[in-house]
């Protein structure tokens, strides 16, 4: 297994490097933003183009990364969530309060909890572009929480169990999760890229570690 | 059976795609299906129908690949399913495609931004000159700009990086045409000139400052080259079984494969002047 990384001392191959060679062995390919059109994801469409193994691959990255799809496929695989709705323009029927998430191509760290009614047209109106773009709805029961995950582990103790499970489901080696906690329960509301800055890089290095020995 | 086709309202504007797409319709409808159009606000009930059709613009970053994802996810048949989306869509994961697999089509590079005097070199030393630039997401010509030397392979390769990480520069190959090659189940379903227009160099270029497209001829789908047929062919069986469509331009040395696309246009009286049945084909591939 390769290790493709920008992180030289844990890295067989850097992400640029990587691109211009043929592939012929698996792929871990480690970032902290695997983002369509980013090096992140570049990595991993090389690999599979070259028919490899690749953690994680494009399906798992697009999975993740677009809000309907990262709840639809955590509802089948039993991760609780409370569920979603696509809107282009506001309507009676929503609920507040709400956490809006863009589902479109040009935004990062999108989201909004609004919390009164009438803010929520202007606000559907902007992250929409004025109804080009669908916005994912979802309700808001708990308290909201931002959670790094790297490898199964989390920044938070009281996600430790949820962030295991969610890296079972979607493979994605290192994300920010945006969750609630209501009554104990962890609910999955949106998966984005970290920050650099806000990953715990020294778990990172431990896990590599430990895939090393393994291989 | 319930078919879905998803739309945006921009597919309906052109007049003749609009009548393109009351064929699918009523195609389905006379063989005993039934076809809805279906909007962005629509895709999370996309599960109540048998099969997905989509005409929007595809690009992963698009809700036409939410849509697509979500279609195959619930198992319906989706035309087009999100694998050959995102291959289709991304020059970049093209150039791998054709160097893998052997296709014959311009000489390429990846370009990341190095503008060393030995990177700068090396591409046209590859490449010769002019060469073309594009970035990974181009569409219907646009982001795909040629390069006559270094000075303007830099200044336009900037401007281009500010949008794309990485951006793919290719052999300059001069053409009157592309030939068009309709591709669904990987068997040729139409087959058409997309002329460059008089004064440009790609199908769709900027002539005294006005978008100009060249004309598209139609042509008998039989008549095609056996070589050009096994070319296609090859490619398409390497990205899905799909419906996609082939550009590739025709040299004194063979032939060469531009791109293989998904969701290829189809608008009435232009690629379904001859071969009238692909209407029928693209409705039995969506219920088989």
């Amino acid at each position: 297994m390769i290790i493709v990384s920008e992180d030289e001392d844990d890295s067989d191959s850097s992400p640029l490097f990587f691109l211009g060679q043929p592939v012929r062995d698996s792929v871990l390919n480690v970032n902290h933003d695997y983002r369509y059109l980013r090096m992140g994801y570049y990595v991993s469409a090389h690999a599979e183009t070259f028919g490899v193994e690749v953690t994680p691959d494009c399906t798992e990255i697009m999975d993740a990364y677009r809000n309907p799809l990262l709840i639809e496929k955590a509802r089948r695989n039993g991760l609780p969530t409370n569920g979603y709705r696509l809107v282009t323009r506001p309507n009676e029927n929503l609920t507040i309060p709400a956490m809006l998430f863009a589902v479109n191509p040009f935004t990062n760290n999108s989201m909004k909890v609004v919390k009164s009614g009438s803010r929520l047209p202007g606000i559907i109106k902007k992250m929409s572009f004025d109804a080009r773009f669908p916005v994912s709805l979802h309700p808001v029961t708990g308290e909201v929480k931002e959670i790094i995950q790297m490898f199964g582990e989390s920044t938070s103790d009281e996600t430790s169990d949820f962030a295991r499970k969610f890296y079972e489901i979607f493979n994605i080696p290192i994300c920010k999760l945006i969750v609630q906690i209501d009554d104990g329960k962890v609910i999955l509301n949106h998966c984005e890229p970290a920050m650099e800055k806000e990953v715990k890089w020294d778990i990172v290095h431990d896990k590599l570690h430990e895939i090393r020995q393994k291989i | 059976m319930k078919l879905a086709c998803f739309v945006e309202a921009y597919n309906f504007k052109d007049k003749s795609e609009r009548k393109a797409l009351s064929k699918f319709k009523s195609t389905a409808e006379s063989m005993g299906h039934t076809f809805d159009f279906i909007f962005k606000e629509d895709i999370s009930r996309v599960a109540e129908y048998n099969a997905l059709f989509i005409r929007a613009t595809t690009d992963p970053s698009n809700s036409a690949y939410v849509a697509s994802r979500l279609a195959e996810q619930s198992g319906l048949k989706v035309i087009d399913d999100p694998h050959s989306i995102r291959t289709c869509s991304n020059k970049a994961i093209l150039h791998d495609l054709f160097l893998k697999n052997n296709i014959p089509s311009p000489k390429s590079l990846l370009f990341t931004g190095d503008f060393s005097s030995v990177s700068l070199d090396n591409i046209f030393e590859t490449l010769g000159t002019p060469v073309v630039i594009k970035t990974p997401y181009t569409r219907f010509s646009s982001h795909v700009e040629k390069a006559d030397g270094i000075q303007e392979f830099i200044s336009i390769s900037k401007k281009l990086l500010r949008k794309s990480k990485v951006l793919v520069v290719q052999e300059y190959v001069m053409s009157d045409f592309d030939w068009r090659v309709g591709i669904l189940r990987n068997e040729i379903i139409y087959l058409c000139k997309y002329c460059i227009p008089d004064g440009g160099w790609k199908v769709k270029s900027k002539i005294n400052g006005k978008n100009v497209w060249g004309d598209t001829i139609a042509v008998p789908r039989e008549s095609i080259s056996p070589e050009l047929k096994e070319i296609c062919i090859n490619l398409s069986k390497c990205v899905g079984d799909g419906l996609y469509g082939l550009d590739v331009k025709e040299t004194s040395g063979g032939y060469r494969v531009i791109e293989i696309n998904d969701n290829p246009s189809i608008y009435e009286g232009y690629e379904d002047a001859i071969d009238r049945d692909i209407y029928e084909k693209i409705i039995n591939a969506l219920v088989s």
